[in-house]
Order: C-alpha cells, then structure tokens, then sequence
C-alpha cells in the first residue's frame, strides 16, 4: 500500500489540460472513469505505482459529446458507456459498438468507464477495441503544441501500451459509418454474466454480395495478446462463396493464426477449440440474420 | 399455515433493513475511538517454512510504530482453537499455510504501517509442502503439527449391517469418486474488529463477529483474564455465513493484546485480499462411493470412504465431518452401510464452518450417484429416490428410528417435481450418449466433425436433489439459548437474546415470536444490541439452529411474561378460574366475557401492582446421544427435508451453465417470517449455484491465486433466472410451534441440483466441482502456472 498522497487536479477545459500535460512526466496520469486506474494503483500495479499527480478529465467539455463529423461518429474519448448505450446513433449506426459497451462489468462500471480509457488501457480483454478495429476507427490525439488522428490499429503498440506521449490526451475517437451492406455481430465470452473479464471477444463485419464475401473484417480480443484484426484471414476470406464448408474452414483458419500469433499457452488447451467454434457459431449467425 | 396465528408465517419486514440500505448502520469499521492505533499483520510468502529469526531493527525506532507484537507480548494461551488449540496467535516457529500472521505493527497511520512491514526482515526455511490431502497420511508426509503426531485430524466412522454381505447380495454395483473445491465464503464485509483497554475492568471488544461468546472465550484465555472482564458486542454484521467464527476470535484476540500493551483502543480491518488470505474456508472433500442396489433400485449397501482438506488448522473439522459422516448416504434407508470420514492436515488454508457445515459435499456425491443408478436401470431419478426415502418410523444409517416430527421427504419430493413438470422435461431431455466434443490437444485445429450445428448449441436439462439434515449442533455438544425479555408500562418490549444476528434476519424472526406469543405487533418489540455482558451464552450461532433453539427461548419468555399478565388480568377483571384469558392485537380477550383491556392499559397495572415484567426465557434442546467408537446414535433431535430441481441450460461448445430456474421445495417446519424464509431461499441457492458452476480457491506453490472478486467469482443477479421458493410445514414439537431449520438447507443441494441437470442435457456426468468452462468442454480443470494477475503489468 502506498503511503505518499496523490494530487487531483481538475482542468475544467482542453487547454488548460493540455498546459498540464505539456511538461508531464511518467509520475502524472490522467484519470477519466477510474475504473483501471484506481485499481491499479490499489493492486500496486506496476503501470500505476509511482503515479503523484492524477488529472481529472471529466470536466474537459470538447471531449465530450456523440456527434456526426464527416461522415463519421465522433464520439468524445471521456463519454462512458452508460452515456454510449443511451445513444441511438450508436446503436442504429453502430450496433456492434453497442453490444460490446452493453456487455462490459456491469452499471456501476458502465455509468464510471469511459471508451478511451478502455484502448488506452489497451488490457488484452479490453472489449471495445476488436469492434472499434473492425468499424477502422481512427483516434484524435492532441498536446499542446500537436494535434494528429492516427487509425487505432496503430495506436495500439501491445499489451497496456499505446502510442501515447505524457504530454498528450486523447480527445475523440471517429468511427466511419459503415455501408448498409455491412452485417455483423460482436461476441464476447466471458465466466458469468456480469462483471466478467472476457476469455474471448470477436468482432465480425461482412459484406456479402450474391453469396461471395466482398469484403470481410475480423477481429479477436483476449485470446490474441492485444485486440487485433486477422488481415491474413480476412485476405483468405475474401472473394469465397458463403457456405457451411467454408465457414469451418475459415474457423479452422483462425486456429492456425491464433496459434501462430501467441503459440500455445495454459490457456489454449481450452481458448483454441472453443475460439474456433465460437467464430463459426457466429459466421453461421450472422449469414442467418443476412438472409 | 397454523390458521391461528396473527403475525407468524406473514411477510415482515427486517427491522435493520432500513439502516443498511440507507447506510445507517454502523458496522465494525464505523467505530472510531479517541486515541485509536491499528495493527498491521506480518506475514511471508511461504505456506511451510521454519522461522529462524525475525529482525526488526530497521523500523523498531520508527515514530509510526507504536507497539511490534509478538507471541512473547502474548500473556495468556499462544495457541488456540474451536476444538483443538493448534492455532498460534503468533506464529513464532513456523508458517503453515500462506494466511499465518508472525507479528504485527501497531500505530496510528494504517498505510505508512503497511510500508513499514515490508522492512522486517524474516529469515526462514522452506519445509516441504503438502497440499494434496491424499497424499496426507503417506508414511513418508512431513507432519505439520508434530505434536499431533500425525496428520490426521480426526476419523469418524458410521457402520450398520454388513457392507460387503451387502454387495454380494446386490444384483449391480457401482463405484464412483467425486471432488469438490475449497470455498471462500464471499461475505461483503471483511473482517474488523477494535478492542479498547478498560484499565481493571479488562477489555471491551466491537467487531464483526459472529460469534460473540466463543471469541469471549478465546480473549480471555489469550489476554489471561477472566470471562466478566472481556465484554464483546456484536457491530452490524455484513455476512458471514459461518465464516466469521474462528478468524474473527484470533483477530479479537490480537487487537486486545495490542490494546492492553499500548494501553489505546487498537483496530484491525482487513482488505479483501487479507481476509480471503487468512480466512478458513469450505473444506474440499474427495468422495468414494461404492454402491449395491437391487433391479428394482433398491439400495442394498453403501460404502463410503471421505477425505476432507482440513488445512493448516483443526478448526471445525472434527465437527464438520461428524456431520458428514451421519448424512453421507443421503435421506435414503439403507440396511448396510460403512462410512469413513477423515480429516487431514495439509498446507492449504485451513478450512472450517461454512453454510452447509459438511452436507454441500456429500450430498453432491450421494445425489449425483442416485441419478447414475437411475440411469443405470433405466428408470426415473423419482422413482430410485422415492424406492429407497426415508418415511416415518425409518430407521437411518446411524440406527435412528426417525419419530415425533412429519418426515416429509416425499411430500417436498413429491411438490417440487409437480410444481416444475419434473418428470416430462427430464424424459424429453434426455441424452443417450454424450454430446460434448472431444478435442486432441496435439490437433488443436478442428476438424469439420468438431463444429456443433448452430441448432444444437444449446441444450436443455432438468436435475433434482433431495437432501435432509440433522437440526442444531445434535451430538456435537450441549444445546441450549436463552432470551430477556423486558415489558415497559406502555406495552413495549426489550428483546434480546444469546444468539446473534448475522445478517440471516434472526432478531425480526424472534420479535415475531415474541409479538405473536403477547399478542402485539413486532415493531412494538426493540431488539437490543448484542453484548456478552447483557445476556447468558446462548451458544454459537451455527446450525441453523437459532430460530430453532433462540426461538424455543423467547417464546418460553414470552409465555412466562404473559402467564403473570393473564393472572392479573383474571384477578383485576375478576373473571372465573375456568375462564380462558388470551392476547391479540393489543387487546386483552376473555373466552366468557370478549374484549376486556388493551395490553397496554394490563401493563401499567402490572407495574403499578409491583409484578415483575422482565424475564430470561431458556430452551434446551432434548437429549441426543453419540457413540463414537460404533458410529451409532440418535444424532440430532429433529430433521428437515427438501427438494430441488434445476432447469439450466448448456452450452455446448463454450461449456457455459446458465441456470434458467431452481424451484426450491423445503420443509423448516412452521415459518415464522415468510420474507425472511424466502431471502434465504434466494440466497442459499445462489450460493449453492456458485459452489456447482464457478467457485474455487486454488494455490500455485501452496498460495492462493484467488486473492479477491476479480478472479473468485460468485454468482451475479444475472447469472440465475427464476428462483421459486415453497415452503411445505411440515409438524414438529420443538422449539417455537415447530419452527426449525432453513438458512443451510437452502445451498446444500443446489449443486447436485445443477450438475444432474447438467447430466440430462449433455448426457454426460461431471464427478469435479465447479461445472466451470473447461470442465464442461474438457472434463478438467486449467490453471496459470503463476498466482499473479494479468492486469498487474
Ligand atoms: C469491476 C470491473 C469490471 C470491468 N469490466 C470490464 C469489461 O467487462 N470489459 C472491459 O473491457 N473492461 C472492463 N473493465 C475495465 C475498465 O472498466 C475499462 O477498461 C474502462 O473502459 C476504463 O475506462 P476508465 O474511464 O475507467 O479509465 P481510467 O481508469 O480512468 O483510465 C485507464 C487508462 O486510460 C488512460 N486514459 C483515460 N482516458 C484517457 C484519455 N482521454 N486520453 C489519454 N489517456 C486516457 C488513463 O491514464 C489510464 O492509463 C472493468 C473494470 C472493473 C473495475
């Protein structure tokens, strides 16, 4: 248990915040829902141990907000997933979006924790970022002398790591509305019902035309070591008919890449069957929903 | 439902209810003193290790340390227990399991104590550790506690008729060994406790204690005083569920030596992490059943032989596993059978009470392997229960003959199938041969076989349980509670009893029996706090025994109070010798002449006559008797019965277990509080479905990976769909009208519930508690090599 105070503080705007995080150093984080953070420091985790000055950005107004920018949902990094869920863009836009928020610890948790704070946490079984990577979000990043949007897949370097710089927030997140023709779902495995830390996530978007796969995107959480699209999968996929037969195989596949990318651990024994089955219950689900 | 009663078996509202949701209750951490320290534990990483020295130089100077403590500070008994006192206070010599505390700091600031303990510097050798019980009792085990001479805890043994006799006569056999896991008991408040110095008068202790007279006990003999000088009271309690016996009595115990030698009140309080650390836990039990049966599904012989983990410490175990081995074949009368239960030491954390107190586990063996019978002659899990139950006048595998109370087995068999369509859906359900998937882990990608059709994912299946339980602590010990109750001249009543209210809505249940029996309404009657030094040791509250025996106590009180109020009232009105005085609604009736006063206008002219309005009421349990060297005896006085049946559904490719519905039928005699009666049917099951589909403590090395909620995981509301809770009353003469047991018998067999569930819809038995994922899928269980978390990166 630590025994040295953190210090709060409350910027009640971008750029004040930004004049804080302008000369930062490792000790300084900023806490959006607390829902890691506070744990973490209480757990003595190493990310979090030596943090001295914790900045509060619930009061940022320009990181707020769902609104439509150019054809895309921006949606400020600080809106928890209460705020998301309650949000009919999202759900009519982005339904895959919505089911993985609603899907997360429970309404505590929901009405503290924010989006950004859970891909910037970046945890393995952080259940927004394969849906987020399969609707090719980009995220906007700002410090005071910079402002850049990156895509999230980059943004994401591995397990609790980002791209981020201490002197840098991340301010929205802007999500491109997905073509009508898209279909998809977003799954999630957990131990129970509630409260649960995912053992597997999926997230699928596909656009079938005439029973050809035009376009097909894919991504895994918690059974690879960050969330992350399989490209080589998707690549395999595309341009194939849709049937029975090829939705084992490509499940099938997903093994062989998942095996490729962590190898085998205590875990897999269990993970890799059930992965493979789970993404074919879903492939099978979602040309069910489609026809 | 007795026609008679005016407010027992209505649904009363729990009198503390209103102070816990709004946050008013104060529970032991919300005392604060003038002048309080806290305490702060020492403890190393090791469950077995010898300890050569302790070294404190680096901080004895300290300013924030007030006080070190160690066993020499220790002025009376060093070591202790409920049964066996083989528990240190301080563990000076040697660690024995991962929880065990060496020493603590004492002083003003908690967190800068928690640094300063890091800097002790303990020198100590790693002993070889036994963390398999069956491996306990090898010739060559390292033996944990020398003294005892072996690893063995205790050995109980049942014998009627001739097991093998038995077997040759049965036309089929079947043997079969199932497990179950060590169990935190998750209640929400972990453990706190302040004790403050009363210079000559001893010491006065307030925590979350469930037990206040045993951890008076132990104080006593650990600080060396007498009884009258340790005065414990009993804060709001969150939870405890049998778990705040032992830990909280070592705890009491520890805060009082530091308060006396510091001479300032001293608080301990635990973290989640700390308390599932030290804090015993359910014992894990291995189970070999060998059962012989007739092709009628009679059984013929039953052969039992239990190991159970006891842990580091005796604890409960000698009393946990007595009631093993006395309900071990199940409600069923069997004419041979042989029991063995032994208890071991080993290096896990030691296990003691915990709701259900040795019925969770074998009731899952037992039931579980009534279903395998069922299954094996082809006829229904009804029919192979209702062939062997226990009726009235059946004679049990201790030699009881079961009289003087309904024995209502099949009545709540009979109810629960009925109330959930039992007998259809389980035929409808029904797998002939497995629908799980084998998997190779050498060919982990799968092959177009292994995909189960999207139809088929899910499947269905109903399972039930009986089970019946001895009620009270039977031949454990003597069995008696006493109850003060105190009439004001307005009619308002002090109550009190020496049992404890630990959360299960004990105190309303109790003003209820005292409101029916002065024919008033319960929130007349003000429950006092509870305080050893106000009331007589009512014994432990554990058994599910204080509706029953608290219960007999204050109804005795209230009897005795309004037998003087009924003399008056015969005197004062000058009714007839004959004529029947009685009590309800606040009005006092004659049988001759109706409506002659209100109760409250009787107690003032009770007091104004100088009678006496206040009285302690007492109950004592008839006799039981034991013998331990045959295994034979009438072992409790009375019993209850109840029925589950589980609906749940399972996934087949995930192994996920949702529970749709568990209809719980059980017979506690007369309820007294219908609210009360069915909260604990909510929460006993959920309980139980935790204990079948998710919970477990493991250990890497001997330490626990399962430090707190984010890895031990209980059932969430959303986990479980209906709950249908149904009382059948079955008549009994103890205690208050007949009201007896329910708060354990409503977990103990929801597990077996759920797994043969589980069994009809996957057509596969599952013999490993919990049915978790990798259970279900891979018939075993997977963990991390290492205890850390993922998160702490
Ligand atoms: C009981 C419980 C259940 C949970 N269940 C789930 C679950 O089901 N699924 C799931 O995915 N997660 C779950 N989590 C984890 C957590 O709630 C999520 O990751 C959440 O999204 C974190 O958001 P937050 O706002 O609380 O982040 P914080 O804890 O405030 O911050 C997390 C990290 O992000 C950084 N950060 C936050 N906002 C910004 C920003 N705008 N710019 C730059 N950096 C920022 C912080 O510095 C910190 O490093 C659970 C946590 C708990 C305690």
């Amino acid at each position: 248990m630590r025994s040295t105070t953190i210090e709060i503080l409350f910027p009640r705007n971008l750029s004040e915040a930004l004049s804080i995080f302008s000369d930062a150093k490792e000790n300084l984080k900023i806490i959006a829902g607390g829902t890691d953070v506070v744990t973490g420091i209480q757990q003595e985790s190493k990310r979090f141990i030596d943090t001295e000055v914790l900045v509060d950005i619930n009061r940022i107004p320009e990181i707020k907000g769902i609104e439509v920018r150019k054809k895309k949902i921006s949606v400020g990094a600080a809106e928890t997933f209460s705020d998301i869920l309650r949000n009919n863009l999202i759900q009519n836009e982005l339904p895959l979006l919505w089911k993985a928020c609603s899907s997360i610890g429970s309404v505590q948790i929901r009405n503290r924790a924010t989006i950004a704070g859970n891909f910037v946490n970046n945890a393995p079984c952080a259940d927004t970022v394969p849906v987020l990577l399969v609707y090719n979000a980009t995220v906007e990043i700002e410090s005071l002398s910079s402002k850049r949007e990156i895509s999230l897949q980059e943004f994401l370097q591995g397990p609790y790591k980002t791209q981020l710089n201490v002197n840098e927030i991340v301010t929205r997140i802007n999500i491109p509305i997905p073509s009508k023709t898209f279909v998809g779902d977003f799954y999630k495995l957990g131990r129970r019902r509630a409260v649960s830390i995912s053992r597997i996530t999926l997230a699928v978007l596909m656009d079938m035309r005439g029973g050809i796969i035009d376009e097909i995107r894919i991504a895994s959480g918690a059974v690879t070591p960050i969330g992350a699209r399989l490209t080589g999968l998707e690549k395999f996929a595309e341009g194939k008919e849709v049937n029975d037969r090829f939705f084992k195989t490509l499940a099938s596949k997903m093994g062989e890449e998942i095996i490729k990318i962590t190898g085998l651990r205590w875990s897999s024994e269990y993970k890799l069957p059930v992965v493979q089955q789970m993404f074919y219950q879903l492939l099978k689900s979602i040309e069910q929903r489609s026809l | 439902m007795n026609k008679e009663f005016s407010v027992v078996g209505k649904r009363v509202i729990r009198e503390d209810g209103f102070d816990k949701i709004t946050g008013r209750a104060k529970f032991a951490d919300d005392y604060k003193f003038d002048g309080m320290l806290y305490a702060v534990m020492l403890r190393i990483p090791s469950a077995h290790a010898k300890i050569n020295s302790i070294d404190f130089s680096e901080i004895e100077n300290n300013e924030a340390i007030s006080a070190i403590i160690t066993s020499a500070d220790v002025p009376g008994i060093k070591k202790t227990g409920l049964i066996k006192n083989d528990q240190p206070i301080f563990c000076d010599e040697k660690v024995v399991t991962p929880g065990d505390v060496l020493a603590m700091l004492v002083g003003n600031s908690e967190n800068e104590l928690r640094n300063l303990v890091k800097k002790a510097k303990v020198d100590y050798t790693e002993l070889p550790l036994i963390t398999d019980p069956a491996k306990a009792l090898d010739q060559e085990a390292i033996l944990i506690h020398p003294d005892n001479g072996s690893n063995l805890i205790v050995n109980h043994h049942v014998k009627k008729g001739d097991v093998e006799k038995g077997f040759e006569k049965s036309d089929h056999i079947l043997e079969q060994t199932y497990t179950t896991p060590l169990i935190e008991h998750a209640y929400i408040e972990p453990e706190a406790v302040t004790a403050i110095p009363l210079g000559f008068n001893g010491v006065k202790i307030i925590g979350s204690i469930q037990n206040p007279f045993t951890a008076r006990r132990i104080v006593a003999a650990v600080i060396n005083l007498p009884l009258d000088k340790v005065q414990i009271i009993q804060a709001h309690l969150g939870g405890s569920f049998g778990g705040k016996d032992d830990t909280m009595c070592i705890l009491s115990a520890r805060a009082a030596v530091a308060a006396l030698k510091a001479n300032c009140p001293v608080k301990i309080r635990y973290t989640r992490e700390e308390s599932i650390l030290e804090s015993y836990k359910r014992h894990p039990y291995i189970m070999n059943y060998k059962v012989g049966f007739s092709n009628s599904g009679k059984i013929i012989a039953m052969k039992i032989n239990i190991i159970a983990d006891g842990g580091a410490y005796a604890s409960m175990s000698p009393f946990v596993t007595w009631r093993s081995v006395v309900q071990a074949t199940g409600p069923y009368e069997i004419e041979n059978v042989h029991t063995e239960v032994r208890a071991v030491y080993t290096n896990n954390p030691y296990t003691g009470a915990m709701r259900g107190f040795g019925s969770p586990q074998p009731i899952f063996a037992n039931e579980s392997l009534m279903d395998e019978i069922a299954i094996h002659l082809g006829i229904s899990p009804v029919e192979i229960r209702k062939v062997n139950a226990l009726k009235n006048g059946s004679i049990t595998a201790t030699g009881q003959k079961l009289e003087n109370h309904d024995v209502n087995l099949i009545q709540v068999l009979d109810k629960a199938i009925y109330a959930a369509d039992f007998q259809n859906k389980w035929r409808a359900n029904k797998k002939e041969k497995p629908l799980t998937k084998e998997f190779d882990f050498n060919n982990p990608v799968l092959q177009d076989y292994q995909y189960v059709e999207p139809d088929k994912l899910i499947q269905k299946g109903i399972g039930l349980a009986v089970s019946y339980r001895g009620c009270s602590l039977g031949a454990e010990g003597i069995d008696t509670a006493s109850a003060y109750l105190s009439i004001q001249n307005d009619g308002t009543v002090y109550l009190l009893s020496g049992l404890a209210e630990n959360g299960q809505g004990m105190r309303t249940t109790f003003a209820i029996i005292a409101a029916e029996a002065l024919g008033i309404l319960p929130e007349q009657i003000f429950y006092l706090e509870t305080d050893t030094s106000r009331i007589p040791d009512s014994g432990p509250t554990v058994a599910s025994r204080s509706t029953l025996m608290g219960g007999g106590a204050v109804r005795n009180a209230a009897e005795i109070l309004s037998g003087r109020l009924k003399k008056i009232v015969k005197e004062e009105f000058k009714l007839s010798e004959e004529d029947v005085v009685s009590f309800r609604e606040n009005l006092v009736f004659s049988r001759k002449k109706g409506l002659t006063a209100k109760f409250s206008e009787v107690c003032k002219l009770a007091y104004s006559l100088g009678i006496n309005l206040a009285t302690i009421g007492y109950y004592k349990s008839p006799s039981v008797h034991w013998d331990e060297k045959s295994g034979h005896g009438d072992a409790y006085f009375t019993y209850v019965y109840g029925c589950q049946v589980a609906e749940v559904s399972v996934n087949i490719g995930t192994g996920e277990v949702y529970v749709n519905k568990i209809t719980a039928v059980h017979d506690p005699g007369t309820v007294i509080n219908k609210l009360g009666a069915e909260g604990q049917v909510y929460g006993g099951v959920t309980q139980g479905a935790g204990y079948a589909l998710f919970e477990g403590i493991t250990t890497e090395k001997g330490l626990i990976r399962e430090l707190n909620f984010d890895q031990y995981l209980i059932p969430t509301s959303k986990d479980i769909d209906v709950i249908k809770p149904v009382f059948v009353e079955g008549k009994d003469s103890y205690g208050a009208w007949g009201a007896k047991s329910l708060g354990e018998p409503t977990l103990e067999l929801t597990a077996a519930a759920i797994s043969n569930a589980v069994r009809n819809a996957v057509g596969k038995r599952f013999f490993n508690l919990p049915l978790n994922l990798e259970e279900i899928v891979l018939g075993k269980k997977l963990c991390p090599q290492e205890v850390k978390r993922g998160s702490l990166q």
